[in-house]
């Protein structure tokens, strides 16, 4: 298809697109697509590569995915992983920064096709459920104004692909929160007793509600009317506990929290983790069958026993060009049917006059 | 497995106060396998304003009273039982320190010990001396040079927000506070909450009346009700810890009330190539090794860069292969604490971050409880995690150090130094003049010499108000003395 890509990545991504759109799979069949993509990665992704000689692994080390060597997402900040170059690549997603000042990290996609059908397959499942369509407002810009967000991709594709006509993005980059608009096209939706969803990053739900505190309103939108947020806000004007979090949207716009669903996902991924609901916090999140999770020791790598807190390390065969696995900076604590989400490893705090990593790096950007 | 043994540890001292009125708040505490449960008194405001006054007021009956050389002589008796091993308490110390801290027990033992002789009589009398030419005027109006005459007085209530980090610290300020007779209530940090506790007990052992001049309190981080009502009646406030926690303090404390705060300090350690012969350098090497795995690098002078200069006759990387050596060999005889997730992930940020860069190198594997970075070329100062994670760069001459330093004048503090008598004097005023604070020699960076100027300040001074009598007044005065003879001057 691309004279760019090395031999094997068309075969590959062909593979990947049916293992996707099959329904489910057997251990073995995730880890034998696991042990491929890993040999192609190790063949052509340099800095990948020589991380994995650091650590002794070769393509015959590796018999499932668990013995792939995770990236730790700092990478994708200070190397390019992977196996395409980047000017051959259809997309480039970046993180926003926060972390280390204006140093990004970024995710190749050679091809977005196996990216966005990683997200409709699951999206569909998860969030839309039997609706085929529905009208949706989002909380986040178009892609058009955020060309390298995968977060504005994801929604902009979730509207696209099930969105009824009249759905839209109600932010941007330029106006803000179209505040005027999101009132008037859920006041028409309660008017005309159909269902609507609205999707965005946890911290505009947060101003959105301060907003529709401030002049009054509440909504009892119809049956079947849903909402997604995801990112959490750590670190905005306003950090609210998770319950409190979910009672104000339930409040604000009478979905029950059982229909209030938390979507947790990265641009290091190319894969989308969900929730059956926030009924209780912390929910359990989960993903598709071709993700998978551990919990680790994020010094040793070792896994941590079911119950026992650690690293969040994700296998997402989706990820065929960069790293299928990666380890996150997320705490987390696997359960039953998957895992709890229990925040970000910050760093320790420091308990006295040492100086601690992060405000040092706040200094020094200052 | 670690097992609760033990009733619960009481912390605080609580002079005048129903102990049963108190909520008292658990902290649990596990490490080397055992357990302890803490309980530290959390005060509501009205308890705490009583507290502060009956404080302030037993600091006037009892304390202000006592020339400054009995103080000392109390503070060096405690001081002394302390260092002894069979004292009860030091061996409450010493079996309750690791658990709450963490820390190896013979590292724990071995710091106090070398620390606490750093407040006997002869370096206390030094310590006073440091700040006043003429101590007395702790006790009553001096002459002064210039005329007239002049008296120190410590404020009548001051208020410390100590930190964690180094088992012990709140002696600092706390021994301080007594000098200048001021009243004195702590708050305990919540990682380590057992000494200032202890030490309250054997001052009010050593002298009964003491006790009711100073308390030892807590409450949760943040938590405004019982540290406004302090700060309130306090007149001078002195808190420990991280630019967030001060500017949260200093926020509560009275715009008319002093504030003295001491911020997150980073230390880094210079070894010149006079000291990188075959035989200097690996002993340079184990005392910067020391340097680093004495609490962890939690205290404020912990070294968390090695800059190493070229031409000597072992190569910077040579020595910090003997680092390496040195932090395995410590890691034997002292071992690191268990980190909690949230320290694990650090260290593990800061592994990925080396091996990531460019010309990183790495010595020590996930395994090990320790880590050297190297680097040939050199790299600003930045905080590692500690947990004996340390940068070591290879510079051509160690004058490249001050530029990179100087941006962060803010964050420093002490500097370990290594070199000839003739460039510690040079370098000496280059590091002065970028910001540094405290020059000492490698391997003594945890331990400052009896009074050193803090952050660059001093620690008495900055506690006391000073009041003089001008020579006019003076002068005035003795034309109204009923000796007073109209026709002269």
């Amino acid at each position: 298809m691309n004279d760019a890509w090395p031999t094997g990545m068309q075969q590959a991504v062909d593979r990947l697109l049916a293992f996707v759109a099959q329904d489910g799979c057997t251990d073995a069949e995730f880890d034998a697509l696991a042990r491929e993509l890993f040999a192609l990665q190790y063949e052509h992704d340099e800095p990948y590569r020589r991380f994995c000689q650091r650590r002794g692994i070769t393509p015959r080390r590796v018999n499932g995915w668990k013995d792939i060597p995770p990236v730790p997402i700092s990478a994708f900040k200070d190397a390019t992983l992977s196996c395409v170059a980047p000017e051959a690549c259809e997309r480039i997603f970046m993180t926003s920064g926060t972390t280390r000042g204006d140093v990004k990290g970024r995710n190749h996609h050679p091809t977005i096709a196996v990216w966005d059908q990683s997200m409709q397959r699951n999206f569909e499942r998860r969030f839309m459920r039997a609706t085929p369509r529905m009208q949706m407002l989002t909380l986040f810009p178009d892609e058009q104004e955020l060309r390298n967000s995968s977060l504005a991709r994801y929604l902009s594709l979730a509207t696209r692909s099930f969105g009824t006509e009249g759905s839209r993005a109600c932010v941007s980059t330029t106006g803000g929160l179209d505040i005027d608009g999101v009132c008037r096209t859920l006041e028409a939706a309660v008017a005309a007793g159909e269902p609507v969803a609205v999707l965005g990053a946890s911290f505009s739900f947060v101003h959105l509600l301060d907003d529709l505190a401030r002049r009054g309103l509440r909504f009892a939108l119809p049956d079947g009317s849903r909402l997604l947020d995801t990112g959490g806000y750590k670190g905005q004007a306003r950090e609210l506990p998770l319950d409190e979090f979910y009672d104000g949207l339930a409040q604000a716009f009478g979905v029950p929290r059982e229909r209030c669903i938390n979507m947790y996902g990265m641009t290091e991924l190319s894969s989308q983790f969900y929730d059956d609901g926030n009924a209780r916090v912390p929910s359990v999140k989960s993903g598709p069958h071709w993700i998978r999770t551990r919990v680790l020791d994020p010094l040793t790598g070792r896994e941590m026993p079911p119950g026992q807190r650690g690293v969040l390390s994700h296998c997402d065969l989706a990820n065929f060009n960069s790293a299928t696995a990666i380890l996150t900076e997320d705490v987390g604590v696997a359960v039953d049917g998957g895992f709890l989400l229990l925040g970000r490893a910050e760093g320790a705090e420091a308990k006295g006059c040492s100086l601690a990593v992060q405000e040092f790096l706040e200094a020094a950007r200052a | 497995m670690s097992t609760d043994t033990s009733t619960p540890w009481k912390a605080g001292h609580l002079p005048g106060v129903d102990p049963a009125a108190v909520h008292w708040q658990a902290l649990r505490f596990d490490a080397h396998g055992r357990s302890v449960t803490v309980e530290v008194p959390v005060l509501a405001p009205q308890q705490m304003e009583a507290l502060a006054r009956h404080v302030r007021d037993a600091a006037r009956r009892v304390l202000q009273p006592m020339p400054v050389d009995a103080v000392i002589d109390i503070l060096d008796r405690a001081v002394a039982r302390l260092l002894h091993p069979q004292e009860p308490l030091r061996q409450e110390l010493d079996a309750l320190l690791p658990v709450v801290t963490g820390y190896d027990a013979e590292m724990v033992r071995l710091g106090l010990t070398a620390y606490l002789q750093t407040f006997r009589a002869p370096q206390l009398h030094r310590f006073v001396t440091q700040d006043f030419a003429n101590p007395k005027v702790l006790d009553g109006f001096q002459p002064a040079l210039k005329g007239g005459a002049v008296r120190a007085f410590g404020p009548r209530l001051l208020a410390h927000v100590w930190a964690g980090n180094v088992p012990g610290l709140p002696l600092w300020s706390l021994a301080c506070g007594l000098l200048v007779k001021a009243g004195n209530i702590g708050k305990l940090p919540s990682a380590e909450p057992v000494f200032a506790s202890v030490f309250a007990r054997l001052l009010a052992q050593e002298h009964p009346p003491l006790a009711d001049a100073l308390a030892i309190v807590w409450w949760k981080g943040g938590a405004p009700g019982p540290s406004e009502a302090l700060y309130r009646q306090a007149g001078t406030v002195l808190a420990y810890g991280g630019n967030a926690a001060l500017r949260e303090v200093r926020e509560q404390v009275p715009v008319t009330t002093r504030f003295l705060g001491y911020g997150h300090k980073l230390g880094v350690a210079l070894v010149g190539r006079a000291a990188l012969d075959m035989r200097r350098g690996p002993a340079a090497a184990r005392s910067a090794a020391l340097d680093l795995a004495r609490f962890e690098q939690q205290g404020c002078y912990s070294p968390h860069l090695l800059y190493v200069e070229r031409g000597g006759a072992l190569a910077p990387r040579a020595f910090a292969g003997h680092l390496a050596a040195e932090l395995a060999g410590l890691a034997h005889r002292h071992p690191r604490r268990d980190l909690a997730l949230e320290e694990s992930a650090a260290v593990a940020a800061w592994r990925q971050q080396v091996e990531w860069r460019e010309g990183g190198e790495l010595l020590g594997d996930e395994r090990s409880s320790w880590a050297v970075a190297y680097s040939e070329t050199p790299l600003p100062p930045a905080a590692s995690p500690g947990q004996r994670c340390v940068q070591v760069c290879a510079v051509d001459a160690l004058d490249d150090v001050v530029p990179l330093l100087e941006p962060h004048a803010d964050f420093l503090q002490t500097v370990g130094l290594a070199t000839t008598p003739e460039e510690l004097y040079r370098l000496g005023e280059l590091l002065g003049q970028a910001g540094v604070t405290r020059i000492a020699p490698l391997g003594a960076m945890t331990q400052p010499e009896p009074g050193w100027h803090h952050d660059g300040r001093f620690n008495l001074a900055d506690l006391v108000r000073m009041v003089e009598i001008e020579h006019g007044a003076e002068r005035a005065a003795d034309r109204l003395a009923p000796y007073a003879q109209e026709d002269r001057p």
